[in-house]
């Protein structure tokens, strides 16, 4: 597969790099792929987090890296989807524990026990970035629509172009079709114009992500999830099938227009 | 924000999504060529300033432009019309 080791990357912090990687990883593996999802954001675990996985590490990836255990072994088993494991990333100062050359060799440990590999990079630009997508066949980059994440995610994509890597695929997160209807938020359309950039996933804003997260239960398996069904899109168009983008504008009515006139929203 | 502000904002400017287009696409086009903003306008005066003696260079058709042919490194083309005859 083509796709197999992914890198989910952004520039801007907090666009929904995490949220992308637990997701996009858990409805693979409910499909019955084996998974890996490695958070390479140093310092600032997270990915831990959006998996409700916190408890149960014993070892992280400076483990491995200091060869204190093999990757395979640290790995944390996911408690609610079969096949889906974690690398928890370390919670040292030392960003620069993990350099590219070790993220490339745990990669090469795990590759031929996964069907996909996914790293959680961590924002920026800097030294964590460039590990996070060096292994990387495919990157995905997350982007909400606005404008720092936007300017970011083309930088990021300047880059990944310098380091060799194929041109990245997008992911346009957070979109609430109210605003984009007041014509206060960039549309997808929008997005995808400005970066030129092979669209992947339009993830609209769901209220109930926060819950998600605070219970550590991934959206994917909820059927009732709006940002749920994309991110299960998501898993699909990986996987080579062409499945139709969701539309997630609102109908603005006559009413709206003049009640938003008046002053009302 | 009173109804006179409301209806001035739905008719009067452009949304501020459209804004922020129109200033991204300028931004990106700086970003990828790796020039600060505003450095169009600074070559632009400079060169102006050293063409504006020469009689026989049309200095209203001189044009300045970053190309993008998307060609690994990025050109300021400077285009220099010499008067009609
Ligand atoms: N589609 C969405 N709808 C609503 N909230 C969202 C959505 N996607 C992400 N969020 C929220 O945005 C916040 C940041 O998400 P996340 O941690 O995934 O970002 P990140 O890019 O990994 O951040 P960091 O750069 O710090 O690693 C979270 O609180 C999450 O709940
Ligand atoms: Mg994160």
């Amino acid at each position: 597969m083509a796709d197999k080791v992914i890198c989910v990357t952004s520039g801007k912090g907090g666009v929904g790099k995490s949220t992308v990687t637990a997701n996009v990883a858990t409805a693979l593996a409910a499909k019955g792929y084996r998974v890996a999802a490695i958070d390479a954001d140093i310092g600032l675990r997270n990915l831990d987090l959006v998996l409700g996985l916190e408890n149960r590490i014993v070892y992280d990836i400076v483990h491995v890296v200091q060869g204190v255990i093999p990757a395979e072994k640290a790995l944390v088993k996911d408690k609610r989807t079969k096949n889906l494991f974690l690398l928890p990333a370390a919670q040292t100062k030392d960003k620069s524990a993990v350099k590219p050359e070790d993220m490339v060799k745990i990669v090469e440990e795990l590759r031929d026990k996964f069907d996909f590999i996914f790293i959680d990079s961590p924002a920026g630009i800097e030294e964590g970035f460039k590990t996070a997508v060096t292994p990387a066949d495919t990157i995905i980059v997350v982007a909400n629509p606005e404008m720092a994440s936007i300017r970011d995610a083309d930088r990021v994509t300047g880059i990944c172009e310098a380091m060799g890597k194929p041109e990245p695929k997008l992911i346009v997160n957070r979109i609430d079709p109210k605003k984009v209807a007041r014509g206060d938020m960039l549309d997808v359309n929008d997005v995808v114009e400005i970066l030129s950039l092979e669209l992947l996933g339009i993830v609209p804003e769901d209220p109930n992500m926060v819950s998600y997260i605070n219970r550590g239960e991934p959206a994917v398996l909820f059927e009732e999830s709006i940002a749920g069904k994309a991110l299960r899109n998501v898993a699909e168009r990986l996987l080579g099938k062409e499945v139709p983008f969701m539309d997630i504008r609102v109908e603005e009515g006559f009413l709206e227009k003049i009640k938003k006139l008046f002053g009302g929203s | 924000m009173g109804l006179l502000d409301k209806i001035r904002q739905t008719f009067g400017s452009q949304p501020a999504s459209e804004v922020a287009k129109k200033r991204l696409e300028l931004i990106l086009k700086y970003d990828r060529a790796g020039l600060p903003p505003n450095a169009i306008n600074a070559v632009k005066d400079a060169i102006l300033e050293a063409l504006k003696d020469f009689p026989f260079i049309d200095i209203n058709g001189v044009n300045i432009n970053i190309s993008e042919n998307g060609e690994e490194r990025e050109k300021i083309e400077i285009e220099v019309p010499v008067k009609e005859k």
